[in-house]
């Protein structure tokens, strides 16, 4: 809660912003706003608009109403430089090697300088533990190295703002701590991360949350203030998911 | 637009190629068989190769190329390191022109292997320099990338892409005089093959290769493609609106 208060300026503020396919309602009037240098969980079951909130706000797809405003200007291709962004698909040219992957996506954001370049993608592919594996080719590894590898390509260019669609998706638990750490690393270095998962154990690691469902923010709050307030003192976050869906549907009258 | 951007596009489709054996090896056997096919399924006797040798590079220099840009551009999509680049500072026209770069290279070595062995191994009489003939396709080269780019832009799966094939190469072959003379066509069709790219590349090719063009009789270095102003300018024209439409297609902002 502390950084909130020292990090004046927003990462992110949207104000009832809303994105529909057709007659399907994605993104349903969310107004949040995410403070610099702290990780953000976005939770919420599969089609509760995570995905197409993300890439709103990463500037690939305009809201249809309401207003998005990234590093305090609305998202544009100027902006790209400064935010990372992982797809929900590890999306790598299965060809290439790891190294040349990330490699690649390190030279797009600007990184001109050859040896600076080797110097962020040994760091990257290391973070990942991959450096061994670095000469193999995407082809070659499995689901769970692939999501590694994606988020390699995210991290490279030290992005302020890091956007990760469900990174932790077949990641084994050992390395899942392993990014938590270094999540943690980077949020106090001042980088924003903003989050979306559907399992509980990530949520716990967030500094803030919003449980998405339908398209709407149904809570928002540090993980603490989330269990607190379901009433029950030894309450998970999925009681307080779960706390919060029924009270919207009316069959818990709020406090 | 960004020198390092386009370049970096280029280089990593370059790799990419280089890396998948079994494409390389494509790129350089099936020109080989279909041409060979083609030579030896028309009459044998007279002089029927020499008149089609023309059409027949430039078509098959357009139908390989297209392909090869159509559906390497659409795995960008279906793998999704399309939505990558375009969160990343990476420009549409970027991606364009990183294509073409990218694609030339090969499509180049694609051509080169049709022209030379159409000419070496299949024995066709050709007026025409050899240097003019490759300047041409050069040009054509880049068109089939922009096209394959366009085509690819507003196809969203490999199932539509493939419907693009005969949609738009097809008719090209029809129209665009490859195989009948396009003044014995339907009025309505003949201006339909006015707008078609492959009528002003077959139209080039014949005046530079045989006996009865423009350049048949030129022989002196430059001007290399002295009197077929009107086939490049409507081909370079041809090019500017393809890439153009195909960064068109390629907007942000849209669901994939």
């Amino acid at each position: 809660m502390d950084t909130t208060q020292k990090v004046p300026k927003p990462a992110i503020q949207t104000k009832n912003a809303s994105f529909n396919y057709r007659k399907i309602k994605a993104v349903d009037n969310i107004s949040i706003e995410i403070p610099s240098g702290i990780s953000f969980g976005m939770l919420g079951p599969n089609g509760s608009g995570k995905t197409t909130f993300i890439r709103m706000l990463v500037g690939l797809i305009a809201p249809k109403s309401g207003t998005i405003r990234t590093l305090g200007r609305s998202p544009s291709r100027k902006l790209a430089r400064h935010i990372g962004y992982m797809p929900q698909l590890p999306a790598l040219y299965s060809e290439l090697s790891i190294a040349q992957n990330v490699d690649f996506f390190a030279r797009i954001y600007g990184i001109k300088n050859k040896s600076q370049r080797q110097q962020l993608v040994k760091e990257a592919v290391t973070m990942v533990g991959l450096w061994p594996r670095r000469k193999d080719s995407i082809g070659k590894l499995s689901g769970g190295m692939k999501q590694r590898v994606s988020l390699a390509c995210a991290i490279v260019h030290r992005p302020r703002l890091l956007f990760l669609d469900e990174p932790t998706v077949g990641v084994d638990p050992a390395l899942r701590v392993k990014f938590w750490e270094y999540f943690r690393r980077l949020t106090e270095k001042g980088v924003t991360i903003i989050i979306s998962s559907h399992t509980m154990d990530d949520a716990a690691h967030c500094d803030r949350l919003a449980f998405l469902r339908e398209g709407r923010v149904i809570a928002q709050g540090s993980p603490v203030e989330l269990k607190q307030a379901t009433g029950s003192p030894d309450a998970s976050l999925e009681d307080a998911f779960l706390y919060f869906v029924q009270r919207k549907e009316g069959k818990i009258v709020s406090k | 637009m960004s020198a390092n951007n386009i370049f970096a596009m280029a280089s990593r489709l370059i790799r990419q190629l280089i890396r998948d054996r079994r494409t390389i090896a494509l790129i350089v056997i099936v020109p080989i068989v279909v041409m060979s096919l083609i030579t030896y399924a028309l009459p044998s006797g007279g002089n029927t190769l020499d008149k089609y040798a023309p059409s027949l590079i430039v078509t098959m220099s357009l139908f390989f190329t297209f392909l090869l840009t159509g559906i390497s551009f659409l795995r960008e999509r279906s793998q999704g390191t399309l939505e990558r680049l375009m969160a990343s500072p990476v420009s549409r026209l970027d991606m364009v022109l990183g294509y073409i770069f990218g694609f030339f290279i090969f499509a180049l070595a694609q051509v080169l292997i049709i022209l030379l062995f159409t000419i070496y191994a299949l024995n066709i009489n050709y007026a025409g320099g050899l240097w003019q003939i490759f300047i041409f396709l050069i040009l054509i080269i880049v068109m089939a990338v922009c096209l394959g780019i366009f085509a690819s832009a507003f196809a969203k799966n490999e199932f539509q892409m493939v419907q693009f094939i005969p949609l738009i190469i097809v008719p090209q072959i029809f129209l665009c005089g490859v195989v009948f003379p396009t003044n014995q066509m339907n009025i309505v069709l003949q201006w339909v093959g006015k707008f078609l790219p492959l009528t002003y590349g077959v139209d080039g090719m014949r005046q530079i290769m045989l006996p009865e063009g423009i350049l048949s009789n030129l022989k002196e270095i430059w001007p290399i493609l002295h009197g077929l102003g009107t086939d490049i300018g409507i081909l370079i024209a041809f090019v500017i609106v393809m890439s153009v439409l195909a960064a068109v297609g390629l907007r942000r902002g849209q669901p994939s």
